[in-house]
């Protein structure tokens, strides 16, 4: 008989297959696994392998340790199919029975995935502790065909591994054997075993095992009562067993059907009938053959669907909770892009000196003929007269540090300056207490990976060659002007030839007052405020040609409005380096310190809308659809679904 | 007194002092979080030991803890020989504690919280010296209700002294149960008792090996309460196992016991709380660690550069060397023709260096100055240091701004992950800690100043023997007295004699310029002499200064709370050595069951297995 439920094989399968995905995709997210979430292991333990089967019953005997379910189980088999001990947890794996060529006709792997199938040989192998999740299986030739029957191991005892193996049976299995005692009925844990069993709508059969009776005639309704009433299940039948240890070893140990719910004493009185024979003992198994396999199937995948469904506890749980810690992660994002790390507002000036003599240099190299050479022997003959006075100084007071280096000094004050600000930030960002970004960013603010991160960006640092990066940038920025104001050019060409014309006049004047090879020896003296200040510089850039005019009032006007131009040019240059250099520290902080922390939460940011999750909701909602539809198609399923349902 | 009551006396002393200790580590100030949350647990668990002590001599509490449905109240009524709890079939039976004591104990004393249970007086002989409490499960709870069964047993716990630990076949191995015990047991001692003796098979050896992975287990009962009840009714000692749990109990529970039990209760509660501060504090530990690594490691790399660049300033600044080494030597000559000529250029030297230096920044060569003039220099001069604003600060030795930013930067990372109280452990703002790298390189220059003295000296006496003076004298006084005797001729003698014209200036010119000469010679040769090996002196300082210890570091109060908190965690180790210690001894002298020390409980393969 084929389940009306057949068509929805397909369909749960792909939702099985896209849901793996999901998980794989939502990896960033740092939502817990799959496994172990009821639902799933509803879909991948009852429903993919289930779901497309041929009606059979699975039958497991369940319930706490040393309470004899392995005796009910022998009891079902009709022979010591699994062995007994008086000792707790005895039974650490499951046994499973299925009827003669039903492995021939199903793929047993296939029906227990999460279990490691192995031939049972001895009773004893279920005993064995192992890490290993073994399903012991063989034929049993009394089984009447479509009925399989499991013994499982305990769902109480301290060795949880256990419990874990009984509830990836509890999900694949129809009919639930539950064992009860007086001692543990009540049990949480026993409890907490049925309330799922009873969720997934499972076809239940009670045996109160270790009975006194008939002292305990009085207590079973109320037991039954109780554990009924907390777990939610109601049970096909309820069976005593007496505490018979003997009879239960030897495999002789009887169970007594009882009515449930219990008929009323008045009603008993009255003589109505009841169909329960309480005397005799019962054969399980019979009992078992007579259930309405294709009813019970039907209703114990139902169940499962439900619970897959289930807006609270099933996979739209999931799916919300990917949505929730997707919203989490753009929260952080916008908090981590909304402030700017640092402003990088006090960079230092490259001194003009600096930049200056780049432009002389790359002036001179401009220069073409006699203005040229002029140039450059009476620049040679300065650097001559310096010399000496160069050379006395570094005797004196050491060698001087190169301009560049002290800039570079400056520069690594400015890059600690930045670091501070970025590292304050962050720590003011990660103690506002968004929880994603919280540990994240603490293990950045850690000194380990501070102390590394100075050392990479001092490493760079002193490698980059702050020379070459100038005279890329004077030469860059220079050309352009060149190309962009040819007239000015030459003007300012111009105006150079007659300075190389006046020339030693220039010179003598620009010793004694000072800009000379004294200036040079006594640069230090000045404190490199009046010599080297922004003015003066563009003054010395034009130094030679304005002084050496200022007898010609004719040229000084012009060479007055050529000064104020060269300066705003300047201006313009260190302004240009300045960025340069900003950005170089911005880009090297974005990459070592942040790394790709900012694509990696935007990309976690976005799952929750990505492919695998549509996949996934487009499926789910398929799933909804049919089932509702095989309800309009099958009454009897509605009916059965209806149940769950309120 | 006997030798047994001395020993007694002596372990309760012990029991005593562990507590004191405990409670001084508890009140100690400590800027680590963790050492902190240890405290606050700390204290926790004392002021429940606090309770234990006030109560020492007051009957012991005795109360049966197992799963629902393993007899603890027909126990109960077994022990006492009457039905005083209510015993059944239904699950769970007993819900509200029910509290058993003699009609003449005084309840009052014992501070129970009376208004949680039901009190049942009853004369039975083991009442005497004890009372009972017949407490709810813990298994059949399975939501967080406060007014369910095992909130409320984990409300009268804490008030026990003795658990009764009650299973049964079915049961001995329900997890919920066993979890339980392990809340429970601690700061109690256990007595093992498997019921349902009519039904059930014995299983006391699975059982009693499942528990000795966590428990010491002396013995296991195994007892049929309902016939021990009959037994009682009919005025018979109860036989079996139940007549043998019965002497146990007035044995182990007798009053004379009371003080012993309820130390190695003490103890268990101690050593249980100093066992999750050690774990607190641990866990917590190499983060710390990783800041006082961090901090030694910034200290060697300060002590290195420094070491390094006064080296190389030392190297460079021959001119001081000299002036300190003839300052040294003719010193040690006192007056004569040459150490005159020394000090003269010596003289001349010492006002171009000191020209020179003033306005130059080398100012490591301090050091050489020597040792009292230069410590009062660099003095001076850091205080000037410290009250510049600039960004810049020159450094006598190289410990720059950006080297104390650096520091500060890694630093401040390292007190944030160790959880410690960032405002205590870093310096508030650079200008801070400019004076504290000012006072490192004090404490540094002042000792190797000391050094450099050292050098000079050595190096003075060395060069300058007697020989060496000898021979330098003679050979400036050979000059002298050559030109002595040329004058001297040519007046004495050729004037007079010869009649020839006396020397004329064009004589004592080169005369003079000679002499400035061969005097400039020998200084020059001399002090190269005194400095012969200078290099690897320089060197060997150099080496010294590195691997000195410092007292100093830019860092000072957090290097005093990381050694503070490293001394804490020492003391918590030692306290719980003591308590484990205690806890053995008092462990082997006892019939009852405890709960094992936690070495034990690693090695045990059931513990693995759980």
């Amino acid at each position: 008989m084929s389940s009306p439920l057949t068509q929805l094989a397909q369909p749960v399968h792909e939702l099985h297959a896209a849901v793996r995905e999901l998980e794989a995709a939502a990896r960033p997210l740092e939502v817990p696994g799959l496994h172990g979430r009821e639902w799933f292991e509803l879909l991948s333990n009852k429903l993919v392998p289930q779901l497309s089967e041929e009606a059979f019953l699975i039958v497991a005997v369940v319930g706490g340790t040393n309470i004899g379910k392995t005796v009910v189980f022998n009891h079902i088999a009709g022979s010591r199919a699994s062995s007994t001990s008086p000792l707790a947890s005895g039974t650490k794996h499951p046994t499973c029975l299925v009827p003669v060529g039903f492995d021939e006709t199903h793929d047993l792997e296939a029906l227990f995935p999460d279990f490691t199938l192995q031939p049972a040989m001895d009773p004893e192998d279920a005993l064995k502790e192992s890490e290993t999740h073994w399903l012991f299986w063989r034929t049993e030739e009394s089984l009447p065909e479509n009925l399989v029957v499991l013994d499982t191991p305990d769902i109480d005892s301290e060795a949880r591994i256990n419990w874990e193996r009984a509830d990836q049976i509890r999900r694949s299995a129809d009919v639930l054997v539950a064992i009860l005692t007086q001692q543990k009925y009540n049990d949480a844990a026993v409890k907490e075993f049925f309330r799922r069993a009873a969720d997934e709508d499972k076809a239940v059969l009670i045996v109160f095992n270790q009975t006194q009776l008939p002292e305990d005639e009085e207590y079973w309704p109320q037991w039954v009562g109780t554990f009924c009433g907390e777990t939610g299940l109601s049970p096909e039948h309820v069976y005593l067993a007496p505490y018979d240890r003997r009879a239960a070893e030897e495999n002789r140990l009887q169970f007594f059907e009882r009515e449930w719910p219990p008929i009323e004493a008045d009603h008993a009185s009255n003589g109505s009938p009841s169909n329960v024979d309480s005397e005799s003992g019962r054969d399980l198994l019979a009992d078992l053959s007579q259930l309405r396999f294709g009813e019970i199937k039907l209703r114990t995948l139902e169940g499962s669907l439900h619970q897959l469904l289930d807006q609270r506890a099933g996979l739209p749980s999931y799916l919300r909770e990917i949505e929730q810690r997707s919203g989490e992660f753009q929260q952080a994002t916008e908090l981590l892009s909304a402030h700017e790390l640092a402003e990088i507002d006090s960079w230092p000036e490259i001194p003009s000196r600096l930049l200056v003599s780049e432009v002389r240099q790359w002036w001179a190299n401009q220069r073409e003929g006699w203005t040229a050479t002029v140039h450059g022997v009476y620049n040679t003959i300065g650097r001559g007269l310096v010399w000496p006075f160069k050379t006395v100084r570094a005797q004196i007071q050491g060698e001087a540090t190169p301009p560049i280096e002290e800039y570079r000094r400056q520069e690594w004050s400015a890059i600690l300056d930045a670091v501070e600000k970025v590292y304050s930030k962050l720590t003011w960002m990660s103690e506002i207490g968004n929880p994603l970004l919280r540990p994240r960013l603490e293990s950045l603010l850690g000194g380990t990976s501070r102390a590394q991160l100075l050392k990479l960006l001092e490493k760079a640092h002193t490698e980059i060659d702050l020379e070459q990066e100038l005279k890329a940038l004077v030469s860059d920025q220079l050309e352009t002007f060149r190309v962009d104001s040819p007239q000015t050019y030459e003007f300012v060409r111009r105006i150079d030839a007659l300075a190389a014309a006046a020339r030693p006049a220039t010179s003598v004047v620009l010793f004694v007052t000072g800009f000379g090879p004294v200036g040079e020896a006594m640069a230090p003296m000045l404190a490199e405020t009046a010599v080297q200040s922004m003015v003066h510089i563009a003054g010395d850039v034009a130094g030679g040609t304005v002084a050496a005019a200022a007898g010609e009032t004719a040229i000084s006007g012009t060479a007055a409005t050529g000064a104020g131009y060269l300066e705003a040019k300047l201006r313009k240059l260190h302004v240009a380096f300045t960025a340069q250099r900003a950005a170089w520290l911005a880009g090297l902080l974005k990459e070592h310190l942040l790394g790709d922390l900012p694509e990696e939460m935007q990309h976690a940011a976005e799952i929750a809308q990505g492919p695998e999750a549509n996949r996934v909701r487009e499926l789910l909602q398929q799933v909804e659809d049919q089932l509702r539809q095989s309800h309009e198609q099958h009454p009897m399923a509605t009916h059965v679904g209806s149940s769950e349902a309120s | 007194m006997s030798q047994s009551e001395l020993d007694r006396l002596e372990m309760l002393a012990e029991v005593d002092e562990l507590a004191t200790g405990a409670a001084r580590w508890a009140e100690r100030e400590s800027a680590w979080e963790p050492a902190q949350r240890a405290a606050a647990l700390l204290k926790r668990v004392l002021g429940r030991v606090e309770s234990l002590r006030v109560r020492l001599e007051a009957p012991l509490v005795v109360a049966t803890f197992g799963g629902t449905g393993t007899g603890k109240s027909s126990l109960v009524n077994a022990l006492v020989g009457d039905d005083v709890a209510v015993s059944g079939r239904q699950r769970p039976t007993t819900r509200q504690p029910v509290l058993i004591a003699h009609p003449e104990t005084e309840l009052d004393l014992l501070g129970l919280p009376k208004d949680m249970c039901e009190v049942v007086r009853c004369e039975a002989d083991l009442l005497r010296d004890t009372v009972f409490i017949d407490c709810p499960d813990p298994d059949t709870t399975d939501t967080d209700d406060a007014s369910s069964n095992l909130e409320r047993l984990r409300k009268i716990l804490p008030y026990c002294d003795v658990l009764i630990y009650t299973s049964t076949q079915q049961k001995y191995r329900s997890a919920r149960v066993v979890d339980e015990l392990t809340e429970a047991a601690t700061g109690c001692r256990l007595v093992f008792v498997q019921t349902h003796a009519d039904l059930d098979e014995d299983i006391r050896e699975d059982w009693r090996q499942h528990l000795s992975g966590r428990y010491e287990v002396p013995d296991v009962f195994f007892v049929d309460s309902l016939k021990a009840l009959e037994e009682q009714r009919q005025g018979h000692r109860p036989t079996g196992d139940m007549g043998r749990l019965l002497d146990f109990l007035s044995r182990q529970l007798a009053s004379s016991e009371r003080v012993s039990v309820r130390r190695a209760n003490v103890v268990d509660l101690l050593s249980a709380g100093l066992e999750r501060c050690v774990k607190i504090v641990d866990d917590n530990w190499p983060k710390l660690h990783t800041l006082q690594q961090a901090l030694s490691e910034q200290r060697e790399s300060l002590r290195k550069k420094m070491a390094t660049n006064l080296s190389r300033e030392l190297m460079v600044s021959r001119n001081l060397w000299e002036r300190r080494l003839l300052t040294a030597v003719t010193a040690s000559w006192g007056f004569s023709p040459l150490s005159s000529v020394l000090r003269l250029y010596n003289g001349l030297g010492a006002l171009i260096a000191s020209f020179t230096l003033f306005r130059a920044r080398n100012s490591a060569q301090m050091a050489l100055l020597g040792a009292v003039q230069g410590y009062r220099w660099l003095e001076g001069r850091s205080q000037v240091e410290t009250a510049k604003s600039s960004l810049e600060r020159a450094s006598a030795l190289g410990i720059g701004d950006a080297l104390l930013r650096e520091s500060q930067l890694v630093i401040a990372g390292h007190v944030k992950s160790a959880e410690l109280d960032p405002a205590l452990a870093v310096p508030k703002n650079l200008r801070e800690m400019r004076g504290q790298a000012g006072a490192v390189e004090r404490d540094f220059l002042g000792d190797a100043a000391g050094r450099v003295d050292a050098i000079i000296d050595e190096l003075a006496l060395r060069n300058s023997g007697w020989f060496v003076r000898g021979m330098y004298e003679l050979l400036f006084l050979s000059y002298v007295v050559f030109v002595l005797i040329r004058i001297g001729r040519n007046f004495f003698y050729d004037s007079f004699i010869e009649q020839q014209p006396i020397l004329s200036t064009d004589f004592y010119i080169p005369a003079t310029v000679f002499l400035v000469l061969w005097t400039g010679l020998l200084v020059t040769a001399f002090t190269h002499r005194l400095r012969g090996g200078l290099s690897r002196k320089i060197e060997e300082l150099s080496h010294d200064l590195v691997n000195r210890q410092m007292d100093q570091s830019l860092f000072p109060d957090l290097q005093r709370t990381c050694d503070d908190a490293e001394a804490g965690r020492q003391r918590l180790h030692q306290l719980k050595e003591r308590s484990t210690q205690l806890r053995r001894t008092i462990a082997t002298s006892d019939g009852l069951g405890a709960t094992k020390s936690p070495p034990s409980r690693e090695r045990s393969p059931v513990g693995q297995e759980l």
